[in-house]
């Protein structure tokens, strides 16, 4: 009981910071993906070669690191170096992190919409734009929700990594209240708060799918 | 039908108010007095009985009490900034906090990265087992395994002894982030036994009941916990210890000291 009474509010407290990590990082992380995807479509070599590289720095390196690198590293780079924030530098870190995951989701789920579509929006006078917006678009989003949904998950539990940064997220409440009371129990009891979290997202999600599953 | 337009516009303004939401955090530097000097002190805010929350939520603490006391001597705005340990010099020097307090322990190692305040209390690294073990004195502890915080001062205290990491079990400590964790792999049985700082392990043992552990008589020696300050930042290293010895004198330290470990 006593552990509650502390381990309670500090969650709440916690939860500021991992929601909002998250939803940050989705309502960025996302729309950002689709034009990173374009960009690595492109036919330009230079700029889907730039692309490509983003894309395997960002996933070739623990976002660990990248959350270090930009907090604490970043400052020391000429030219653009910049001595960003706790909070700029967590947000930074895990859109740019989340990004290339997504785009190469999204870049999947271009690729499979068949060329016959584009011929056809052109032969009825789409332009390009509205053709990829009214017409791929939707049908990449149907394909993609899934494996989407995968990342949002590990995004949920990847917030925890803000630790390093000083950030006092739920996990990082959880161990406060277990160092002061010398008990592991906090530990379950944040265990259920993201089971909790994930629960939500996953009858979200599947909600999303059932409003795309138009055609079955 | 899906009104693209619609849910672009909204999209629009969730990304500004996010984007402004981001933009507000980087100001979150304490407004304060524009007089008081703004010193950011750094800590591992889950270190007790040094610096750690209370039921509340609330930073408490042998530390927090003396370096408030410090502050309001010094007149300086001070705010506390929970870090992650192992980087603490590294937040130091790149100017995200002034001070490292934490029971943070004077080493010759820490001496080329940090200036150290003068002594204010001092510790000693000492070696923890369960009440039946038959392991009595450091000699015992060949082959077995024995585990401690990583980054910390009781590390380098086992390392500081020729030879005796070397005779653990695969020649080596077992390191955790925390020393709660330390104290969770000896409590599992995993570990024979522990290497921890004086001070914090009897506040875990008084917390966990003092029966169920044995602290073995010799001990890796003593030490003594500093304040730790930019080796660029003099003035305020002065500050510090003149704030210090001023409260050794005229009892302030004792109170402080008699609220914490009143034995």
């Amino acid at each position: 009981m006593k552990i509650l009474n502390m381990l309670v509010p500090m969650t709440i407290e916690g939860l500021k910071v991992t929601l909002g990590v998250f939803l940050v990082t989705l309502v960025f992380a996302i729309p950002l993906a689709v034009v990173v995807a374009l960009l690595r479509r492109s036919n330009n070599r230079a700029i889907s070669g730039v692309t490509a590289t983003y894309i395997y720095i960002m996933r070739g390196t623990p976002l660990l690191l990248q959350l270090m690198f930009i907090f604490f590293g970043f400052h020391f780079v000429p030219v653009i170096g910049y001595a960003f924030s706790r909070f700029q530098a967590i947000y930074i870190a895990f859109i740019l992190n989340y990004t290339a995951y997504f785009a190469e989701i999204f870049r999947g789920g271009i690729n499979s919409i068949d060329l016959g579509q584009y011929e056809a929006a052109k032969v009825l006078g789409m332009s390009k734009p509205f053709t990829f917006i009214k017409v791929i678009l939707p049908q990449v989003i149907k394909n993609v929700l899934p494996a989407i949904g995968n990342e949002v998950i590990t995004l949920v539990k990847d917030t925890s990594l803000v630790y390093i940064l000083g950030a006092s997220d739920i996990l990082k409440a959880a161990k406060s209240v277990s160092n002061v009371y010398s008990a592991f129990s906090p530990y379950v009891m944040i265990a259920l708060v993201y089971l909790a979290i994930v629960a939500v997202l996953t009858k979200l999600l599947s909600n999303i799918e059932r409003r795309y599953n138009y055609y079955r | 039908m899906f009104n693209f337009k619609k849910r672009g516009t909204l999209l629009l303004v969730v990304m500004t108010m996010v984007a402004m939401f981001i933009v507000g955090c980087s100001n979150d530097a304490p407004a304060g007095d524009a007089e008081l000097k703004s010193v950011v002190m750094g800590l591992d805010d889950t270190f007790a009985p040094m610096g750690f929350r209370d039921e509340k939520g609330e930073l408490v603490g042998f530390d927090i009490d003396l370096a408030t006391e410090v502050a309001a001597r010094s007149g300086w705005d001070l705010s506390f900034q929970p870090i992650d340990w192992s980087m603490k010099e590294t937040e130091l020097n790149a100017g995200n906090i002034d001070l490292i307090w934490n029971g943070y322990t004077i080493t010759d190692e820490r001496k080329e990265k940090v200036n150290f305040s003068e002594p204010y209390l001092a510790n000693a690294q000492i070696v923890i087992t369960l009440s039946d073990s038959d392991i009595m004195k450091l000699s015992d502890l060949e082959g077995k395994a024995v585990a401690t915080q990583a980054e910390s001062s009781s590390l380098d205290a086992a390392r500081a002894q020729t030879g005796l990491v070397e005779s653990f079990m695969d020649g080596e400590l077992i390191e955790y982030a925390t020393f709660n964790e330390v104290f969770n792999d000896l409590e599992a049985g995993r570990a024979d036994a522990i290497i921890v700082d004086e001070v914090l392990a009897r506040y875990y043992m008084v917390n966990k009941g003092a029966e169920a552990y044995k602290v073995l008589e010799e001990d890796l020696g003593p030490e003594q916990f500093g304040i730790g300050v930019r080796k660029d930042d003099q003035e305020l290293l002065t500050e510090l210890d003149d704030a210090l010895n001023a409260m050794k004198d005229d009892g302030k330290y004792d109170e402080i000291y008699g609220k914490w470990f009143a034995k």
